[in-house]
């Protein structure tokens, strides 16, 4: 078994990009909704500048791993 | 039979003359013979031309012993002659899948060609054949258990030849488009054992990824043989995670590709199928950020309306005219209070008036004016005669005074 660099796992993908995304879009959400507070929707708008910028960061800093399994296992 | 009066053939056997088009509505009709749909025929291509429209034209023959010959015109129409893997010439055996049509503008009948193959793979390729209804008849093919790919892999198995362009072309998509982890699971992907290599190397993958990629380079029918193999097919479909097929080149279909969850043309279509393109997720991402903006700016100018309209609300002039309608309501109301009052006190001075002169219409007073008497005895009015006796003295009261007077006779002139 030769496993070539660690980098970016795909766990990382499926728990952070992938949520990191479904979050971005509730916080959208709740802006657009007129019940939410004005105090309230600049601090999701912060929030949610911090999730563009990880997933930016997940998409452009990602590298490949290679494994390659044994032929007898 | 008279001889002046031979009569017409129609006569004689008692039917009517077919027209040719009907004669040839029963030939086809006659054709529709199971027995010649869809067969597989064996022969030897002769008079075989490429029309520029694309369809070919060619017979099938066979040489029988002593100097017999037996022979069927075949028409390959363009669309299926395009998945050709090889190039078809006069004098190569073949193994022609098609059904025979009758073809009436030129009074022939022909077998039209959906695929054939050379026949020195002739037994192989009927093998294929044969697998492949046992396998459709087990559902392996079967559209319901197609899987949808999982919208983020998180690791790719690929199971292919370690050497080769495959393994390849997939990391080199892989690495463009989103990174991610690939377990390769190698395999020989031809010769006698390639099939259980395959299949072992399909079940390998089990329970470490969550989509797996079986792929293999163009060649040639025998080349592509393993992966037509029940041992492949079922390692497929046994899969927990949904497998992408890409074997061989387009035109080559084997059964893997039709157990697959998917069929993909290249190894590399394979991956651009499984892996999100990182640059349109940066645009997706960016996209949201943009929304996300808008939705703020959006918020804010709301509240700065909000602002602006209690602003309004706050204005002085805003209170003034209040205080002005206040002022204006209590003068409505003081004027209403004093009208309501006068209205009031002229109904009563009415009221008043009436209840006087109903009272002076009563009053003993004006009895007296027009000359009547009243009798009087120690203050008490005198009513009957009863009252009084002779001697009394009673006072006689007038309109304008009284006197004093003694009673000298009392006639009682009624009982009462």
């Amino acid at each position: 078994m030769a496993a070539v660099r660690l980098l970016w796992s795909g766990l990382i993908v499926k728990e952070t990009y992938e949520t990191k995304v479904e979050q971005l879009k509730q916080i959208i959400e709740k802006i657009e909704d007129g019940t939410t507070g004005l105090d309230e929707s600049m601090k999701l708008y912060e929030q949610g500048a911090v999730l563009v910028k990880q997933c930016e960061l997940l998409l452009t800093e990602a590298e490949l791993k290679i494994t390659t399994l044994s032929r007898d296992a | 039979m008279d001889w002046f009066n031979r009569p017409e053939v129609t006569v004689v056997t008692g039917k009517a003359p077919l027209r040719v088009s009907e004669l040839s509505v029963i030939i086809e009709e006659l054709l529709d013979n199971p027995l010649l749909q869809d067969i597989l025929v064996r022969g030897e291509v002769t008079n075989y031309t490429h029309h520029t429209r694309g369809h070919r034209y060619f017979s099938l023959s066979e040489k029988g012993g002593g100097n017999t010959t037996a022979v069927i015109k075949c028409v390959m129409w363009r669309s299926d002659a395009e998945q050709l893997s090889f190039t078809p010439d006069e004098g190569i055996e073949v193994i022609a899948t098609g059904t025979v049509r009758a073809y009436a503008p030129h009074g022939s009948y022909q077998l039209q060609v959906k695929e054939m193959r050379k026949a020195g793979l002739g037994e192989k390729f009927l093998l294929v054949e044969q697998w492949k209804s046992e396998l459709r008849a087990q559902g392996c093919f079967s559209l319901e258990r197609k899987r949808m790919l999982p919208p983020y892999p998180t690791r790719i198995g690929v199971v292919t030849s370690e050497t080769g362009a495959v393994i390849h072309d997939i990391r080199t998509v892989v690495a463009r488009r989103y990174p991610l982890e690939i377990i390769i699971s190698p395999t020989a992907v031809q010769g006698e054992d390639a099939h259980r290599e395959i299949a072992h190397a399909i079940t390998r993958l089990t329970g470490r990824v969550d989509v797996v990629i079986v792929a293999r380079g163009g060649g040639s029918f025998e080349d592509l043989f393993p992966f037509n193999h029940p041992d492949v097919v079922r390692a497929i479909v046994a899969c927990p995670v949904p497998v992408i097929s890409a074997i061989g080149h387009e035109v080559d279909v084997t059964l893997s590709d039709l157990a697959a969850d998917l069929r993909a043309a290249t190894p590399s279509a394979a991956a651009e199928l499984i892996v999100p393109d990182r640059m349109i997720l940066i645009a997706r991402l960016k996209e949201l950020q943009l929304m996300m903006s808008t939705a703020l700016q959006g918020r804010i100018a709301r509240a700065w309306d909000e602002i602006a309209e209690m602003r309004d609300r706050l204005r002085p002039q805003r209170f003034r005219r209040k205080l002005e309608e206040r002022e204006q309501n209590i003068a409505d109301l003081s004027d209403r209070l004093e009208r309501a009052f006068s209205n009031r006190i002229g109904r009563e001075k009415l009221i008043l008036a009436e209840m006087k002169t109903a009272l002076d219409s009563r009053s003993p007073v004006a009895v007296l004016a027009r000359g009547y008497c009243v009798a009087e005895k120690d203050g008490a009015i005198v009513r009957r005669t009863a009252a009084i006796k002779q001697g009394d003295s009673i006072k006689i009261r007038f309109y304008d005074g009284s006197s004093q007077v003694i009673v000298e006779r009392v006639d009682c002139e009624r009982d009462v």
